[in-house]
């Protein structure tokens, strides 16, 4: 995997570098800010971009408005956006229409050297991975809606990661449990929120997210 | 000739200096003033006069008398509202006057929004405080008028006394037979007359004495007019203290704003990364490690958790700058520790005295901690000082932090935003920053806090 990193702190930047140079991956570029970091993907169009939220200049959302103009200009670069926060507003900026190659998690989840990498290789093949937190926010902010409340909470658990942006053979693998019991759960699930039946990880994020009134908006 | 020095030359030069010549302006527009208060009713009775004659030979008497029965209590209506609105008008100018001419900047009153219909607008203007000491002062300032125009009188008629011996013989080379009549002299006493050139030294000496006197007469005049501006077209002093305290809590506001602010970013840019990736290498030494048997790499997980480790204590002296920057735990032990404990602390050896009998409430220690911080670390940047010396000292209500050091001096609070800041977020509780510090040192700058805040 070609990687290109965006990230003003230095400690961060050496330590992301490092983490993928462990794991086999190429890094083309590891560059402190907005400006480098679009110059850096329009030259080595890598598989995927690893940005940082808050950037110099303004240090507000220097790493999100790039994120944007990249998937604009390179499609087929995925994006995978890092925040010391979580906001849902970021979240729905970026997915906004497509969800295909588009990642938002939280800069924690790096420790998680695994999970990380995973999430980073499903957004580089044009999946999505969003944060848990991002997803436990909107589940929160919908709790009462209606169709949430039928489920189980087993079929809940699904239904986040699933909107995380996870495959069925990954939530199989997160819940310990046969990729048939997970494709049960998500057919329950698409029937009691209303939700057609649709192929694609990316689409069902996509299905989920829009049925919590967050993508769009 | 030798240049003039001392008093004796002050006094030669104070009728020509550019103060003087600015008070004289002042006084002269003041005089117009007045002549244009005075003249103006006169003007407009004179007016309503010959209208009256001429309605009165024109017409029959009949409606001109209910004309007359109808206007004056129009005419006085007229005058009251528009009384308050002409003085706040005048006010301006004269600020602006005051402002040019003597330096002296009056605030001007909160301007009065009138709202709702023309009758409550009416009653506002009607009970326009500011608008009514604007019109007294526009009163008061008529008999002023009179030392203000004696000041410019004694200039200007002083100066043509004084230049009677020069043009004399110039226009009085007539033969002796010939008889010219005598040329006056004004002076503030009468005017007297001279025939000769001899006579000419007296108005010599008159005009000499009247421009001497004119500077003393200006300020004198001015000062009165000074002290009834400041007083009278003012915010006045309750508005001026609501004013300064809106300032004070606007700033205090503001203040806090940017110290979370600026905190949120030390944190983000700092503690927060650290750890973030303090966690991160300890996710790949993990990795190196593997999950059971022989770790593949020991080398480099052992590096990697020397990273970590030295990331964890990097994080750890972060955060305890940081929450000692917030509030210095030695603060709770009072104000003279925590002055001593960062007196210690310092680069330049600093000599601390403290007399704080009593503690002043937790905001002023905190004030002054920080006020003291500062000004040291100012002086440890700036001063190239060899010794500072920290006071603090309780005189009754106040609460005195004095900061000296024997450096080189030159600190302006109007160009350090740093002593700026100081002396804005001493507004805040009503205290006072005092800087001492002349080009070359030393410099000294005294803080009054009270001891409640």
């Amino acid at each position: 995997m070609r990687v290109v990193i965006a990230e003003d702190a230095a400690l961060m930047r050496e330590g992301l570098v490092g983490l993928l140079a462990d794991r086999g991956h190429t890094v083309c570029a590891a560059v402190p800010d907005a400006g480098a970091l679009l110059a850096a993907v329009a030259a080595h169009r890598p598989d995927v971009a690893v940005v940082d939220v808050r950037m110099p200049p303004t240090h507000t959302d220097e790493g999100l408005r790039a994120a944007l103009v990249l998937r604009e200009k390179h499609p087929g670069t995925g994006i995978l956006v890092l925040s010391q926060y979580i906001e849902t507003r970021y979240a729905a900026r970026l997915l906004t229409g497509n969800a295909a190659g588009v990642g938002y998690l939280l800069k924690d989840r790096v420790a998680d050297v695994a999970d990380f990498v995973d999430a980073l290789t499903r957004v580089a093949a044009g999946g999505t991975a969003l944060d848990p937190e991002v997803v436990r926010q909107l589940l929160g902010a919908h709790r009462d809606a209606h169709g949430l409340t039928d489920l189980t909470p087993r079929e809940r658990e699904v239904l986040a990661l699933m909107a995380e942006g996870r495959s069925n053979a990954g939530i199989a693998s997160v819940l310990t449990i046969t990729g048939g019991v997970v494709e049960k759960h998500v057919a329950n699930i698409f029937t009691k929120l209303g939700l057609p039946q649709t192929e694609g990880d990316n689409r069902r994020v996509l299905a989920v997210l829009r049925y919590l009134g967050s993508a769009g908006t | 000739m030798e240049r003039m020095a001392g008093p004796m030359s002050r006094v030669l030069q104070a009728p020509f200096t550019a103060g003087t010549l600015r008070r004289l302006l002042f006084c002269a527009t003041g005089v117009g003033f007045g002549a244009g208060v005075l003249f103006a009713p006169a003007g407009i009775v004179g007016v309503v006069a010959v209208l009256r004659s001429m309605a009165g030979r024109d017409g029959p008497p009949g409606p001109v008398a209910s004309g007359f029965l109808v206007g004056v209590p129009a005419a006085i209506v007229v005058l009251l509202v528009s009384a308050t609105p002409a003085g706040r008008g005048l006010a301006v100018i004269h600020r602006g006057l005051a402002a040019r001419l003597l330096g002296e900047t009056i605030p001007a009153p909160a301007p009065l929004s009138p709202r709702g219909g023309p009758l409550s607008r009416t009653a506002a203007v009607l009970r326009d405080g500011a608008g009514w000491r604007a019109v007294v002062y526009s009163l008061v300032k008529l008999p002023l008028a009179v030392p203000q125009g004696y000041a410019v009188f004694c200039w200007c008629a002083g100066l043509v006394d004084l230049s009677y011996p020069f043009w004399w013989r110039l226009f009085r080379h007539h033969p002796p037979q010939v008889h010219l009549d005598p040329v006056p002299v004004a002076t503030p006493f009468g005017a007297f007359r001279v025939a000769t050139f001899a006579g000419t030294f007296a108005a010599f000496a008159a005009g000499g004495a009247m421009v001497l006197a004119a500077p003393w007469i200006a300020h004198g005049a001015t000062a009165l007019d000074r002290a009834l501006m400041r007083g009278l077209l003012g915010p006045g002093r309750l508005a001026q203290r609501v004013r300064d305290l809106e300032q004070a809590r606007a700033r205090a506001v503001d203040d806090s704003a940017a110290l979370l602010r600026r905190l949120e970013r030390d944190l983000h840019d700092g503690a927060q990364v650290r750890l973030a990736a303090l966690a991160l290498n300890l996710g790949r030494a993990r990795e190196q490690l593997g999950a059971h048997g022989e770790p593949p790499d020991l080398a480099k997980a052992r590096e990697l958790v020397d990273a970590a480790h030295r990331g964890a204590k990097d994080a750890l002296a972060e955060l305890r700058d940081l929450a000692r920057g917030i509030h210095p735990p030695i603060l709770d032990n009072g104000l003279a520790d925590a002055l001593a404990t960062l007196a210690a602390g310092s680069a330049i050896p600093v000599r601390f005295t403290a007399d704080v009998a009593v503690r002043p409430s937790p905001a002023i220690e905190a004030i002054a901690y920080f006020t003291a911080a500062e000004l040291l670390a100012n002086a440890a940047k700036h001063s190239h000082a060899t010794a500072v010396t920290i006071q603090a000292a309780q005189h009754g209500d106040v609460l005195r932090l004095c900061v000296s050091d024997d450096g080189v001096g030159g600190a302006d609070p109007d160009r350090g935003s740093g002593l700026a800041g100081l002396t804005a977020r001493m507004r805040t509780v009503d205290g006072r920053l005092y800087v001492d510090s002349p080009p070359g040192g030393p410099t000294r700058i005294a803080v009054e806090l009270p001891m409640q805040a």
